[in-house]
């Protein structure tokens, strides 16, 4: 008969994944490299905002961003278009990226003696916010077209992101998309998130979104 | 469907735990599930063989247990159980609400030799 015994562990399920994150963090801090983890559902505009932010801090900070889907490339060759480094990731069907495979695309993308990285999280409200990646910042896109009830059904995305963006401002009148309940809605998940309505196709809003990532990395990298 | 990245995580973390501790067999775990974590626990049972393929514990147990998602109102204090409240307070209405428990998964113990 083996001799059993019971590890009383009371540890999260993610505690690995934390970690790893925490570590990654760290290593970014010492090469003062700013790792921004960008998210929303599919089709809210991250690719567009994408290129309207780079196009709007290229000249003052290098710039790299990563791109993850289930497949293809189509967003990387967009992106590589705007003259920023940019990689493809692959998460070969799972839906969010963990810490351990930030840090393989970085390997990939070598972040050395770039300021500023961007992930690309796929497209997912849910997964995401659940695995930390190690970015020192999380932004989210929610679109007008998705509805302003989206914070009270996607809670924990909502409160871990440390500025949500409001896109496609300009198709406003022709959708049923309260913006004030919309942000009483977020501050109710995360009263400190900072709340920036913008219209990537129109460029409006831009430039207040490149100001607060553009300090947020100054601090970061000081 | 996430569950199945949420137990590739929860893998690597027992993992660690396991060399730690010096263990070469893991029988059974036991999970603690959150009503508002979000992850659902059929679908983390329909996973685990997945999950565990090729790994150290591809014949270990999976036992889950749930934890209600427990919450305080805060508009008039209300204790309450957010799910069948459908997120909402049973007495005055508020959607602001504070999670007093349910909202994570927890690895409680594991059963080894």
């Amino acid at each position: 008969m083996k001799d059993f015994k019971v590890l009383e562990i009371k540890t999260s399920v993610f505690a690995d994944n934390n970690l790893q994150a925490g570590k990654l963090r760290e290593e970014l801090k010492e090469k003062k490299v700013f790792l921004l983890n960008l998210m929303s559902s599919p089709g809210a505009g991250k690719t567009t905002t994408l290129v309207r932010t780079i196009n709007g801090l290229k000249d003052d900070l290098k710039i790299g961003v990563m791109e993850a889907d289930i497949d293809s490339d189509v967003d990387a060759r967009t992106i590589s278009q705007t003259g920023a480094k940019a990689i493809q990731l692959h998460t070969g069907g799972m839906c969010h990226l963990d810490a351990q495979m930030t840090r393989q695309g970085l390997e990939g993308l070598d972040p050395d003696g770039l300021d500023l990285v961007i992930l690309e999280n796929v497209g997912n409200l849910v997964c995401p916010a659940e695995f930390d990646t190690g970015a020192v910042k999380n932004a989210m896109i929610l679109s007008v077209p998705e509805g302003d009830d989206k914070p009270l059904k996607y809670p924990l995305m909502f409160s871990i992101c440390d500025v949500v963006l409001i896109n496609k401002m300009d198709v406003l009148p022709y959708f049923n998309f309260d913006l004030e309940k919309c942000k009483e809605n977020i501050r109710l998940r995360n009263p400190n998130a900072i709340i920036i309505p913008i219209s990537a196709l129109k460029k409006e809003g831009i430039k207040e979104w490149t100001d607060w990532l553009h300090n947020a990395v100054k601090s970061w990298c000081e | 469907m996430h569950e199945l990245g949420v137990l590739n995580s929860m893998v690597h973390t027992i993992e660690r735990i396991v060399k730690e501790q010096n263990v070469t067999e893991v029988s059974k775990l036991v999970i603690e599930v959150g009503e508002l974590s979000g992850i659902v626990p059929r679908y983390l049972e329909q996973s685990w063989p997945a999950a565990s393929y090729k790994t150290f514990m591809e014949k270990t147990e999976l036992e889950l247990i749930v934890i209600p998602g427990i919450v305080k109102c805060k508009g008039c204090g209300r204790v309450f159980n957010a799910v069948y409240s459908d997120l909402s307070c049973p007495d005055c209405g508020s959607s602001d609400m504070e999670i007093l428990e349910g909202d994570d998964m927890i690895i409680k113990e594991i059963l080894c030799c």
